[in-house]
């Protein structure tokens, strides 16, 4: 008997199945032209896309490519696959902004110009080892471009990691480890990483169901998930969320300075009540009162936690960064209400790293590309981000919005939980302004490999 | 009894809506466009009735055939559906709602079978009640509090976080002296206004702690 769910990877993008964890990318973003000289330049892509096959080695660099609804429409997808994709994903990121809490600060008025104008097609994105590998790999792509005229860049879009003393980090500007763990889903090559999947009722891990990441598979209800005709397009393709965030480091840095004079355990243990890590990563949840880098350096452990024994928030408050994203078992029922709201997080920082103590300013192009990656945006990215995010009635938080990504205007608040205890005291922040903003961004379709080869040869067929 | 959770009574009418042939518009569809004019904030008929938890009313055409293998079924009428959460006893609210909101009553029970008018009271109950079935599920978040004991504690609570805001870190003794302020204001502060304390309505007189 055959895995069912053993995945065929050389089909799957591998940027959908691993975070590649290279220093340097650029994502390339693309108005396609006339479809016919579009299909040619999708079929020369493909010759350097990379797949999730194993590497023996690691490449120099990788390709990647996605599409927007208005990217398949000016590919002339046939009318009724067009029409099949989920609404969500047909309307684009800017049209459910009411939906998203995308409203003043973080409204298209204040997107960079690509995102306001409606006008990306493509989601071309470059990983690599090193910046001369990253120009050289942009170049070929880019002169494909010009040899088929099936696409024109409109904008490139750089990141990269945080290097401090001259070695790339996981740090994001305001000083965060970012980026531990993802969803472990069933036919990943991986083997499940506690506290990563989902818990089973004896208190173990395991992974989620491969319809809740990709589709054509079942997911956590034994459905297959809302994808388009025909099933050969959708199979192994997935659905991405592009969003740029603009972080105000100055902001951020001085409301930290200045809260954690006030705030008796001090200014890193505040930094951790904010996210429910400490800026070295260690989970406030497992270490409350001190970072550890023994757990950070730990894969069994610094994602393996609970909220179950802190109901009250005392180590990890109730709305903290990372409970927001991820509650676990925070709401009850052992965890089985937030698997169906799982989003895997692919991203890296942009712009250039001021380190703490040196002068930083707001409007300095900074920030960080956030990228997540889920079979329903509207189940998944759009209720993580609706309810947990801009909201908090689910975590016993009325309005409160998440203290570091929220879009507060100004008006947020946040409530720390604490004790008796002189040194963990229950803390109350208001006021509180944007510390990030949003530039733009929007829905993609990832496609597998064979739906990149339907759609370059166009035989996408319906029917 | 399942129509109480702790001192809330949980009221679930269904009235069986009038089928008229002759009338243009029929009454369902009257009926559909009155409950959408109604306003849904503090000027709402029920915040009147001033022990409403919530109130909600809805025109139930019929059970939805869902496809195969569930079976098709079909309600005998369309129905208005009412539900509503208040605190105390069922005939005080139906009197309450007689009296108080009287045009609302006519307006929306005039399209169902069988129903007496206001003009007197105790035929309405009584035909409200012929109309009720068991309510079997609350809401999650109702309290076993009254009205009143909810939107006092939002308005503490609310006075509080501010006071939090404001206090946090300083010197114990003005900390403790700018609390007997608080609750003072507090213990002065007329009760909220029922449709909420972030109502405009209640905004200025019910916010001491603004002062």
């Amino acid at each position: 008997m055959t895995d069912s769910t053993r995945l065929d990877v050389t089909d799957i993008q591998g940027f959908v199945l691993k975070g590649y964890n290279f220093p340097y990318a650029r994502y390339l973003f693309l108005e396609l032209l006339h479809a016919r000289d579009a299909q040619i330049f999708i079929g020369q892509v493909l010759q350097y896309l990379t797949t999730g096959e194993r590497w023996d080695k690691k490449p120099i660099t990788t390709v990647n490519i996605a599409f927007t609804h208005r990217g398949l429409l000016s590919l002339e997808l046939p009318e009724p696959t067009l029409l099949s994709f989920p609404v969500e994903f047909q309307q684009g990121m800017r049209a459910r902004g009411d939906i998203l809490y995308d409203t003043g600060k973080n409204s298209p008025e204040h997107w960079d110009p690509i995102w306001r104008e409606n006008r990306v097609h493509v989601w071309l994105a470059v990983n690599a080892q090193t910046s001369a590998a990253l120009d050289h790999q942009c170049n070929v792509l880019l002169q494909m471009m010009d040899q088929t005229r099936g696409a024109k860049l409109l904008q490139p879009q750089d990141a990269s990691a945080v290097f401090i003393d001259g070695k790339p980090t996981s740090k994001e500007h305001f000083g965060y480890t970012d980026g531990f763990g993802n969803p472990d889903f069933k036919g990943a090559e991986r083997n499940c990483v506690p506290g990563q999947g989902k818990l089973t009722m004896d208190g173990n891990w395991e992974a989620l169901a491969t319809g809740e990441f990709l589709l054509g598979y079942a997911d956590e209800s034994g459905e297959l998930p809302v994808a388009p005709i025909p099933h050969l397009l959708a199979r192994n393709g997935t659905f991405m969320v592009y969003r740029k965030m603009h972080q105000n480091v100055a902001t951020f840095r001085n409301f930290l300075e200045e809260q954690g004079r006030v705030y008796p355990g001090g200014k890193e243990k505040l930094a951790s009540k904010f996210v429910g890590r400490w800026r070295d990563g260690t989970p406030a949840e497992i270490s409350p009162d001190h970072p550890d880098p023994a757990v950070v350096a730990d894969n069994d452990r610094n994602t393996n936690f609970t909220y179950g024994n802190d109901l009250n928030g005392l180590h990890c408050p109730l709305g903290a960064h990372i409970r927001r994203g991820n509650p676990r078992d925070a709401f009850g029922f052992n965890g089985e209400l937030v698997n169906r709201r799982r989003i895997m997080r692919r991203g890296l920082p942009y712009g250039a790293y001021v380190p703490e103590g040196l002068p930083v300013r707001d409007e300095d192009e900074h920030g960080i590309i956030f990228m997540a990656l889920n079979a329903s945006l509207f189940r998944q990215f759009e209720f993580v981000q609706q309810q947990w995010i801009e909201y908090g009635n689910d975590l016993h938080q009325g309005n409160d919005k998440d203290l570091v990504i929220g879009n507060h205007g100004g008006q947020g608040k946040c409530v720390l939980q604490g004790t008796a205890d002189p040194q963990n005291p229950p803390f109350l922040c208001a006021n509180l302004p944007n510390f990030v903003q949003l530039r733009g961004g929007d829905y993609f379709f990832v496609p597998s490999l064979t739906a990149l080869q339907m759609m370059a040869s166009g035989t996408v067929d319906p029917r | 009894m399942a129509n109480q959770s702790g001192h809330i009574y949980g009221l679930t009418i269904l009235s069986p809506i009038l089928e008229s042939n002759r009338l243009d518009i029929c009454h369902a569809t009257e009926l559909r466009w009155y409950l959408a004019s109604l306003p849904r904030n503090h000027t709402s008929p029920f915040a009147q009735v001033s022990s409403t938890h919530f109130a909600r009313l809805v025109v139930m055409d019929d059970v939805v055939f869902v496809g195969a293998p569930a079976r098709e079924e079909h309600l005998k009428s369309r129905y208005l559906v009412f539900e509503t959460n208040f605190d105390g006893d069922l005939n005080r609210y139906l009197t309450r709602m007689a009296v108080e909101i009287p045009e609302l009553v006519n307006s929306v029970w005039k399209h169902c079978v069988g129903y007496p008018g206001l003009a007197d009271p105790n035929a309405f109950i009584a035909y409200m009640k012929k109309c009720q079935i068991e309510t079997t599920f609350f809401f999650a978040d109702v309290n076993d509090k009254t009205v009143q004991q909810n939107l006092k504690a939002l308005q503490v609570q609310s006075a509080l976080s501010r006071f939090v805001e404001r206090n946090q870190g300083k010197p114990a003794s003005e900390v403790q002296k700018s609390f007997g302020v608080l609750l003072k204001r507090l213990a002065e502060a007329p009760d909220p206004l029922p449709g909420g304390i972030d109502s405009e309505k209640t905004a200025a007189e019910d916010r001491p702690y603004d002062r």
